[in-house]
């Protein structure tokens, strides 16, 4: 059996790390309504997000409803299973039933064609709770993200992932020294399960592990870290070369890497030389992308190994290493990308206009109308906080006005309970229990959910229901 | 099948792990799956000829013996065109239960790294939906191009280019069972065409062997239409030293009289560029120079004219860095 599985914690005092993740979930669940948001948790993969919600679970004495990745997730089958497992009592006499949506960041494109409808259903009419998993939380379409409450894992450290290895060492009568140990749980980059992975990898089937052959890890990302000392370094170009090709990143990662350690190099004239080879090194990756002819690649890759390595001359390297400063900022820029684009769909959808012509002609306009009774507008159209900021560029305003219409919601929901509630009475007066029907409002239908990222390449879509 | 039309890379693919070469870690590792039954889902990365397929289906051959092919399926997918041909296939597989006795199959997904972020979430899912009865094992070039959840649910096997003594080991290996004898000299040769790649050499060893039953240098490198380094050396040290006319006759000799292709000559300079000894700005201007010209030859340029400017330049740059 896959060790991973088998060393999954059962309870939450087994899961290592992210204490402040697990006190948050905890706290959550032991004070658990009905007005509680659900949860998202995120982050790396195995840092342990599903393991803590089932054992979460477990501790609390509440029963698993998994929906995940294998299932096909299209309305009707998230609503099969759990629409129908939140509001129906448990066979099992289990006193709640924990309903746990992994890979929530993949829902997008035609196999899960209304699925993000669903599972936003599944959130407001929901009497069980709920917790999604994802590693993208911005991948999440924005309606669900702002229905729930983020809980975010973090990458374990090397000394936090040790111990367990041991006890797992331990359990299978492995002897192990310390430094493979704490190779593996290095190599591992925060990522409990690749260390467990590893581990099993280099240990089933042997009574002792030394610090000899153990699979490689994942990805090794600090070996890019060696690229650019060696490139400040005194370093024969074939070496240079040799190391840019072991890193295992593609060239237009590199450049972008090489480009962010420019400091080292202060003076405008060296510096302009070094860019000019990184210039003409990105001219190739162009041309290599153009034609689909990777042999370019290499010409890319010495210009800016080589080209930069042979101005910055041994000098040294004195700065920290840094991380592409440009990563930063794009991923603000994917986010903003993806709220002005499920704004777009939305409004112009129920305005019955192409979206350009929306944005071209009447976006000003509207945000003047807007601007006067934001409230009503926002529940036209269904929009959630950032998007609304889109109108009004205040952001505190968009989110008291979204906080508004929550309320609102919230209170139409209890009204219609009441209503339900209050109407069961009279019926259990003369006939037989009627089966109990799930919370369902009648309400202006929501807009299609985004598909943030299906929308970009079609061929992406191709593979889904797999 | 007649051995004299059999094609030698097959004809000497490893059957067993143990007659891998030049990945004794990586085989190491794989026998001890097989000792204890257990396989988990593996990764292979590295370039083309190290012996990713190889390992993979050696491991399928170990643990399922005879019925290796009923469990055992190569997919790969940057070939398979329509994507839901990959993606019935794959499920198809994966779902039906084990053959003759086994407790899991296995699936070799070639060039995985060619599915978008996308597909190869769904292919996650696969993964995780079929644990039970099936494992797969993934190749790629580069394994930053997986997804990080497939990575974490891995075993990564970095697969290294095979050193020049593995790639000699083999060639005698070869040379020995086919009854030829090959010198000193052609085995370097082989060594210096091949890269690390094993296909490469073997092919370039078989084609020598169709001329003669003796093989020599000269013969690998006329087969494989490929340049003495020496040559290489020359037409470089030409063009550096200023003799434009000079160059220019080697060039048309290795073009024209030896039928070098000029992208195989192109990357022959650059591969000595990268090794000689020179100034290192002068290092930098002569790859663009190559790379331009590559490119340009890309987009369908006139060999000659290009071939010739290139020289030009060459000798040029050389006046600018002396």
């Amino acid at each position: 059996m896959d060790w991973a599985e088998k060393y999954r914690p059962a309870h939450l005092d087994e899961v290592v790390g992210n204490s402040t993740a697990l006190r948050q979930m905890l706290d959550w669940a032991r004070t658990w309504s009905r007005d509680k948001k659900p949860l998202i948790l995120y982050g790396k993969p195995g840092t342990g997000k599903t393991s803590s919600a089932h054992a979460l679970a477990a501790d609390m004495g509440w029963e698993v409803i998994e929906l995940n990745a294998s299932d096909q997730r299209t309305r009707a089958a998230i609503e099969r299973t759990a629409v129908s497992g939140s509001t129906t009592a448990s066979l099992t006499g289990a006193q709640r039933k924990l309903i746990v949506i992994d890979e929530a960041d993949n829902l997008h494109g035609t196999a899960d064609r209304g699925g993000a409808r669903a599972i936003l259903d599944l959130i407001r009419g929901s009497r069980q709770p709920v917790i999604l998993i994802a590693n993208d939380l911005y991948a999440i379409p924005g309606e669900i993200r702002s229905r729930c409450d983020g809980v975010q894992f973090k990458a374990l450290q090397a000394r936090s992932i040790a111990p367990r290895l041991r006890y797992i060492c331990a359990a299978e009568k492995i002897s192990c020294s310390e430094q493979a140990l704490h190779q593996i749980a290095e190599a591992a980059h925060g990522d409990m399960r690749a260390a467990v992975n590893m581990l099993y990898a280099s240990a089933s089937g042997r009574e002792r592990l030394s610090e000899e052959i153990l699979p490689s890890g994942k990805d090794d990302r600090s070996s890019i870290f060696d690229l650019i000392v060696a490139i400040y370094g005194n370093t024969a170009p074939e070496a240079l070369l040799k190391i840019a090709y072991d890193v295992d990143e593609t060239p237009d990662t590199l450049i972008q890497w090489i480009e962010a350690n420019l400091e080292g190099i202060p003076e405008i004239d060296d510096l302009s030389a070094a860019y000019s080879c990184l210039s003409r090194a990105d001219e190739y990756l162009g041309y290599t992308y153009r034609q689909q002819y990777h042999t370019l690649w290499r010409y890319a890759t010495s210009l800016m190994v080589l080209g930069v390595g042979s101005v910055a001359d041994r000098r040294g390297l004195h700065a920290r290493i840094t991380p592409p400063e440009r990563w930063k900022r794009m991923s603000s820029y994917q986010k903003q990308k993806a709220v002005r684009s499920s704004m777009l769909r939305k409004v112009s959808s129920s305005l019955h206009m192409p979206q350009r012509t929306f944005l071209e002609t009447y976006m000003s306009p509207l945000g003047i109308v807007i601007d006067r009774d934001p409230l009503t507008y926002a529940r036209e159209f269904s929009l959630d906080a950032d998007e609304l900021d889109l109108f009004l560029h205040d952001r505190a305003r968009a989110a008291s006005v979204t906080r508004a219409l929550a309320a609102e919601e919230k209170a139409e929901v209890t009204k219609k309970e009441r209503e339900t509630k209050s109407r069961r009475k009279q019926e259990e007066g003369g006939k037989m229990r009627q089966k109990e029907l799930p919370a369902k409002r009648e309400e202006a239908p929501l807009p299609e959910p985004p598909a943030e990222k299906s929308s970009q390449k079609s061929q992406k879509t191709l593979f889904e229901g797999f | 099948m007649e051995d004299t039309t059999m094609i030698w890379i097959e004809k000497y693919r490893p059957v067993t792990l143990a007659d891998i070469v030049g990945q004794d870690d990586i085989v190491e590792r794989l026998q001890s799956y097989v000792r204890t039954g257990n396989l988990p889902h593996l990764l292979f990365t590295g370039s083309a000829g190290v012996g990713k397929t190889t390992a993979a289906v050696a491991l399928a051959r170990e643990f399922f013996g005879e019925s290796w092919n009923l469990n055992f399926r190569e997919l790969n997918a940057s070939d398979e065109r329509g994507i839901d041909v990959v993606r019935n296939q794959i499920k198809q597989f994966a779902r039906t239960s084990p053959l003759g006795g086994a407790t899991f199959k296995i699936l070799f997904l070639d060039e995985a790294d060619a599915l978008t972020p996308d597909a190869q979430a769904a292919l996650r899912r696969t993964m995780e939906s079929y644990a039970t009865t099936c494992r797969f094992i993934l190749s790629c070039n580069y394994s930053s191009k997986i997804i990080d959840p497939i990575q974490s649910r891995c075993a990564i096997y970095r697969f290294r280019s095979l050193s020049a003594e593995a790639i000699t080991k083999e060639i005698l290996r070869i040379a020995e069972n086919e009854k030829i004898s090959i010198t000193g000299p052609a085995i370097q040769a082989i060594v210096y065409i091949a890269q690390g790649d094993m296909r490469k050499a073997i092919n370039a060893l078989q084609g020598a062997a169709i001329l003669a039953q003796e093989i020599d240098a000269g013969m690998v490198y006329a087969i494989t239409a490929t340049a003495r380094p020496d040559e290489i050396e020359d037409l470089l040290s030409t063009s550096l030293s200023g003799d434009f006319e000079g160059a220019e006759a080697i060039l048309h000799h290795l073009l024209q009289d030896r039928g070098i292709a000029p992208n195989e000559l192109i990357n022959q300079c650059y591969r000595t560029i990268v090794r000689r000894e020179m100034d290192p700005n002068l290092r930098v201007a002569l790859i663009d120079q190559l790379g331009t010209t590559d490119f340009r030859l890309s987009e369908g340029a006139s060999t000659d004219i290009q071939m010739e400017a290139m020289i030009a330049q060459f000798v040029l740059q050389a006046r600018k860095h002396g």
